[in-house]
């Protein structure tokens, strides 16, 4: 199957535009995961990764991640060769631990941020004090009007999904405020 | 723009992430059909619109997404307390504590 | 060097030239000078005209505050700001600036006649001149005023600057790096809290800046402050930002801060934007703005050269400028004082110096005698003349209250002060209460509303000592507030400049009042006789004083002006200040440019704008395209010279003959999932649920509970207990939303979960006789046969490869199919579908034909033939509602007396008695044409169209009881004619629907 690149406004080469690293990430195996509390266990070993009972928690595995976004509500991130085993061992569980399982890969854009000033640089739009998000957190917020989780992997490193067709207004608004950052003012 | 207290995350966090959702503690009735015309129309739209303390719901739709309830000075604009969807409003003996 | 600069003198760099024009002039001056400090520099005091009579005016101020001089500036096309303050524009090699209200020149100029048409246009002159006639107002005053009035001139051109925004979050912001500021910002800086501190001038210091005299710590204060500035610098827990104001203080510590980056500078690097707004979260506000020169007021008190001491002294200490040769100063507070000691040991003649208090410091008259100074006490000033600049000032002694005889002495600048008013516009935005200090006549905050702390002058401390003191416990209230542990330092201080003063309204004159032109107002050319006329007039609060008079309305929002209005407006009332009432400052402190308020928000980011994954394809077919809530969507697909209308008749005709594609991927959609969620749909649409069968689908209509139509859509039952549900394209998270609503707070007990899907997937809507032929090649999985995959199925197969939610369902009257894959492949299926369909003759087609192939088949778009008071009934979709559901949202509501009632609006349809006549969206329908205006209105048209399909337009329409009326002709009034029409069914193609099978 021939994947199209799904970024038809911007050529990706318009991330190198100023100190902080735009990079958009390959497309990846993304669920939304929604469950009563009661049932995490099992959702964790259908998963394979202990999913985070706090809000803003981000559980790893070498190549599984789940943040919780709410007090039943998950995103479960995985590799594209990966989305229906996964299926197959949730629908395992339905029966005993009822859940909705929906499959919104296509339904984000992941954007990654890199650099000394990629806090600086989210503080354009986002209106959240990124001090009080912990590196190996996430939380959902807003990026200028747009809706977006944000993911913090370390101080210097975060990450940004947001729904496909907000992608453009967030990516363009990024490479304006990093050509901001580049201009020295 | 207001800070905002959600009970789910326990955070408080700008205003931007929350939207208004009306007056709090308006149970939806358990049998519509079994209300008079004027019952229903008092269900419907008739509300306080409160000089003072004021209970309502917000949503952190751009967060948790959950809906929760909130008490709030209406003159000045400031919330004495949030609390889960749910739980049972604040007592005159609380809310008086929290308005200190 | 320039006449009036001292070599040497100030905080400018005298080595760096820099040349700019002024009204076409080229004027030297040097860096670190403003527009103003370099003007007068040359001797230039004439900078602008005023707003109502155009007299002559210079700058009174050397700060934000300047109401006079206000000047243009421009750096190329589209880039030329009005109302400029000169005392704050920084001078740049190249800068050009101009003055404004003037024709043709600001030395002559015709619209001073103004001045002598003085008694047309005093106090309330817009509700009395201007009344009669009724019919002049149109024609002759408003375009007259409207060409005379306003400050300066709009830019004509878009800005081409970029304007930027940022969130900050700090444990202490400062405003204002005076003494107090900056003493407030070493204790919390030290203290290791988060601090920013900003200030409106180009560099920090304050008072400071102007009192070189001070010695802080056994050091000189201009040492001081660059040892300060050098700590501060030096915490990386403080954030130093200059040519920054704070404009607005809003809930809980939020604060607007407005940074000009751009424009002092000569070349602008790329991509710099002009300015910036921060929006800053501080735990705690530390206010130490200062205290703003207060104008003494009497006749001629605008000419220029006359300006306030506390400006004179900063234009010769900071910019090294004497602002004359010959001063004279007049006064009711100490501070004046000092003023005329800089400027007699800087070489200025001071003529005298007219006190209004009978007592002086001992000191001051022993200090003026050895400066060789005379000392006037007990006086008052009655006028001055000039005309251009002021010439001399006219000064009366007074004693016992009796005015003595006038004596004049020439000047080249009067310097006044009528004593101080502290800066508490940003804790008013807090609705902070203010006290009245009866004894020094000023206002100083009251009880707080937000965690701020007020320091220094702004609380009315007077002295850089008590400044400093102040501000260091304040900075350590507010870091240990934030959680902090502080150590308070001390600032041991010499050569102090403290003192008092008193205020006055208009000060005692032997001239006649009626003639005195003594300006509280300089922006608005609002005098003192104006306010006593206002009240006279029967204005007793200030509020109305204020609006009668404009006093205190224009862009310095009465800085220097409301005092002198309240204090004279509750003498002429006759009652204390406080009891007439001090206006509301409101956000912005200063004038605030819009581009600054847009941010990023400006052209094609002027909103967030949706697109869909096809929409790139649309684009390169050079498709119109029409916002659709936040999506822009492919409208029509124009051939090269159609226009719309030929457009849309092409597609729609293409459709019903053969074969039509369209993009839905904006399509609301949500997942309902888990075992409750036929319950879940049973109780949230009108809809019966329970029996669809997995594999088909349903027309499906929500209610508000109160029983008006909120949105509709085709919704699919995939499994028992999961539903794919679509929604109107603006209604998606409306829906989504009122439906978790009703899930987590009323039935939480209900096993089902929302997810919202619709960018998910992309949405290709197949339509026309050949849609099946089309896509059946590309289906593995499913039978597309009438038997297999009859109308309203749903199926996951396989299109193209690609796995797919299909639908059978049309929303065009024709055979059709709705093909949903994940987002990434929707241009690719699209493409391959496009290339496919050549052999059918595939048309791409946009929302128009959409709506008018609907329209066609009546089918209603919610929120267009729906407008919120609809009920299904109304619709004419009762059919859609469950008949013996017990209970689903909005259910109640339809038998509410006035749902039930007769006369109900209804959905019809309209087809005019001329096929070629088009009716407007929204017209108003009526019964009879020819009863009297006003006429009863019955309905309106919702949606009209020409239908290709039948050769004539159509059109829908609620109207009162339209069931009960159809034949019957109906009348659209139009401004220029009376349309007529026939109520009809709504639906005017294939009534019986043959086309969808087949
Ligand atoms: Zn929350």
């Amino acid at each position: 199957m021939n994947v199209q690149n799904p970024i038809q406004f911007e050529p990706i080469t318009a991330a190198h535009s100023g100190p902080v690293e735009l990079t958009i990430l390959p497309e990846a195996t993304r669920f939304n995961l929604r469950i009563d509390p009661a049932g995490l266990a099992a959702a964790s070993t259908a998963f394979g990764v202990d999913l985070p009972e706090r809000i803003g928690g981000w559980a790893e595995s070498a190549t599984r991640s789940a943040i919780c976004l709410g007090p039943d509500e998950w995103v479960l991130l995985a590799e594209e060769t990966d989305r229906q085993a996964i299926e197959a061992s949730f629908a395992g569980i339905y029966s005993d631990v009822p859940h909705s399982l929906t499959d919104i890969s296509d339904r984000e854009i992941a954007i990654e941020i890199t650099g000394d000033r990629a806090a600086e640089l989210l503080t354009v739009a986002c209106p959240r004090n990124l001090d009080a998000i912990a590196p190996g957190s996430g939380v959902r917020t807003l990026f200028d009007s747009a809706q977006v989780v944000l993911y913090r992997d370390t101080s210097d490193k975060f990450r940004i999904e947001v729904w496909r067709s907000f992608f453009p207004h967030v990516w363009e608004l990024l490479i304006i405020a990093n050509k901001e950052l580049a201009s020295g003012l | 723009m207001l800070l905002i207290h959600c009970p789910y995350c326990d955070e408080t966090l700008p205003e931007l992430e929350f939207a208004y959702a009306g007056e709090a503690h308006i149970d939806r009735p358990e049998d519509p059909s079994a209300m008079t015309d004027e019952e229903w129309r008092d269900f419907l739209f008739i509300r306080n619109n409160k000089r003072g303390t004021h209970f309502e719901r917000w949503r952190h739709i751009n967060g948790c997404a959950r809906f929760f309830n909130a008490v709030r000075d209406t003159v000045s604009d400031k919330f004495l307390t949030t609390y889960k969807a749910g739980t049972p409003r604040p007592s005159d003996a609380e809310l008086e504590e929290l308005g200190k | 060097m320039t006449a009036f600069r001292i070599p040497g003198k100030g905080r400018v760099n005298h080595d760096t030239a820099v040349r700019f024009r002024f009204d076409g002039k080229s004027y030297g001056g040097v860096e670190g000078d403003t527009v103003a400090s370099a003007l007068l520099a040359n001797g230039v005091h004439l900078m602008g005209r005023s707003f109502k009579y155009h007299r002559p005016r210079g700058p009174v101020t050397a700060g934000s505050e300047e109401p006079n001089a206000l000047i243009g500036t421009s750096r190329g096309k589209g880039r030329f700001e009005p109302n400029t303050r000169a005392t704050v524009q920084e001078i740049y090699d190249g800068l050009k600036a101009e003055s404004q209200n003037k024709w043709p020149s600001l030395n002559f100029d015709i619209g001073a006649v103004n001045d002598r048409l003085y008694m047309l246009f005093s106090a309330g002159f817009y509700y009395k001149t201007f009344m009669w006639p009724k019919s002049f107002w149109d024609r002759v005053y408003e375009p007259v005023i409207r060409a005379a009035a306003g400050l300066g001139v709009s830019p004509s051109e878009p800005d081409p600057d970029s304007y930027a925004s940022r969130y900050l979050h700090c444990d202490v912001l400062i405003v204002g790096a005076g003494p107090a500021g900056l003493a407030a910002a070493l204790t919390a800086g030290r203290s290791g809290s988060d601090v920013v501190i900003v200030d409106e001038h180009t560099e920090m210091g304050g008072t400071l800046l102007s009192e070189d005299q001070v010695q802080i710590a056994g050091q000189s204060a201009w040492d001081w402050l660059s040892a300060t500035l050098d700590e501060l610098k030096g915490m990386n827990n403080v954030r130093l930002m200059t040519r920054t104001t704070a404009i607005g203080y809003y809930h809980q510590n939020m604060v607007a801060l407005s940074q000009k980056l751009t424009d002092h500078l000569a070349a602008v690097p790329g991509n710099a934007p002009r300015e910036r707004m921060w929006r800053v979260r501080a735990n705690q506000v530390v206010l130490a703005q200062g205290a703003i020169e207060r104008p003494l007021v009497f006749d001629g008190n605008d000419r220029p050269g006359v300006m306030f001491a506390g400006a004179a002294q900063t234009y010769l200490n900071r910019y090294g400028v004497k602002v004359g040769e010959r001063a004279v100063i007049v006064t009711s507070h100490d501070s004046a004082w000092y003023c005329a000691f800089d400027l007699a040991d800087a070489g200025v003649a001071v003529a005298a110096i007219a006190d209004t208090r009978d007592e002086i410091a001992p000191e001051f008259a022993q200090m003026a005698a050895d400066k060789g100074i005379e000392v006037l006490k007990g006086h008052t000033v009655s006028s001055t003349t000039g005309r251009l600049r002021v010439k001399s000032v006219l000064v009366n002694p007074v004693r016992n209250g009796k005015v003595g005889a006038s004596r004049t002495i020439d000047c080249d600048a009067l310097l006044m002060c009528g004593g101080w008013t502290p800066s508490l516009h940003l804790f008013s935005h807090t609705k902070g209460s203010l006290n009245w200090d009866s004894e020094a006549e000023v206002f100083l905050p009251g009880d707080k509303t937000e965690a701020c702390h007020i320091a220094g002058a702004g609380r009315g401390l007077w002295g850089i000592a008590r400044a400093l003191e102040d501000g260091a416990n304040a900075g350590s209230e507010a870091a240990i507030a934030a959680g902090y542990a502080t150590e308070v330092g001390l600032y041991p201080v010499e050569a102090d400049r403290t003192g008092g003063g008193v205020t006055h309204k208009e000060l005692p004159s032997d001239r006649d009042a009626g003639k005195a032109k003594a300006f509280i107002d300089f922006q608005n050319d609002v005098t003192a006789k104006d306010i006593r006329l206002a009240v006279r007039e029967g204005m007793r609060s200030i509020e109305h004083v204020k609006r009668y008079t404009t006093n205190g309305m224009a862009t310095d929002q009465g800085k220097l002006s409301n005092m002198n209005g309240l204090t004279i407006a509750a003498d002429a009332v006759g009652k204390e200040a406080p009891k007439v009432g001090l206006t509301t400052f409101r956000p912005p402190y200063t004038p605030t440019s819009f581009g600054t308020f847009a941010g990023y928000h400006k052209d094609a980011h002027f909103e967030l704008t949706r697109k869909t994954p096809i929409d790139g394809w649309a684009e390169e077919n050079e498709a119109a395209f029409e916002p659709v809530s936040l999506w822009r969507r492919a409208w029509y697909f124009p051939l090269s010279g159609e226009d719309m209308h030929r457009a849309v008749a092409r597609e729609c005709k293409a459709t019903r003959q053969s074969l039509g594609m369209f993009d839905a991927s904006t399509l609301g959609k949500i997942e309902v999932s888990g075992p409750d969620a036929v319950e879940f749909m049973n109780r949230m649409y009108t809809n019966p649920w329970t029996k669809l069968a997995a594999g088909r689908c349903r027309y499906g209509l929500l209610l508000g509970e109160d029983g008006y139509i909120r949105d509709d859509g085709v919704i699919g039952r995939l499994s028992q207990d999961k539903f794919h549900v679509t929604t109107t394209t603006g209604g998606a998270a409306r829906v989504l939303n009122m439906m978790e609503d009703y899930l987590q707070t009323e039935w939480p007990d209900l096993k089902v979960w929302l997810t919202s899907t619709t960018e998910q997937w992309a949405t290709i809507a197949l339509n026309g006789p050949n849609a099946r032929k089309l896509i059946e090649p590309f289906v593995e999985g499913q039978d597309l046969s009438e038997e297999a995959f009859p109308h309203m199925s749903v199926s996951e197969c396989k299109v193209a490869g690609i796995p797919a939610r299909l639908f059978r369902i049309s929303f065009t009257g024709e055979l059709g199919f709705e093909i949903n894959v994940p987002a990434r492949y929707g241009r690719e299926l699209w493409e391959k579908l496009y290339e496919a369909g050549q052999q059918y003759d595939v048309c791409p087609y946009g929302t128009e034909t959409m709506h008018v192939l609907r329209a066609e088949k009546g089918y209603i778009i919610v929120g267009q033939d729906t407008d919120g008071t609809v009920t299904p009934d109304d619709a004419g979709i009762g059919w859609a509602v469950g008949k013996k559901k017990p209970d689903f949202v909005g259910m109640r509501s339809l038998k509410r007396p006035d749902l039930v009632a007769e006369g109900r609006k209804q959905l019809v349809g309209l087809l005019t008695d001329d096929p070629k006549t088009l009716l407007e969206e929204g017209a108003q329908i009526v019964a009879d044409p020819k009863q009297p205006i006003p006429m009863k209105m019955i309905g309106h048209v919702t949606s009209s169209y020409w239908s290709e399909a039948l050769g004539r337009t159509i059109a829908l329409a609620v109207v009162e009881g339209g069931r009960s009326r159809m034949g019957e002709s109906l009348h659209i009034p139009m401004p220029d004619r009376v349309l007529s029409a026939k109520v009809t069914e709504t639906v005017f193609y294939d009534p019986e629907g043959e086309r969808l099978k087949a």
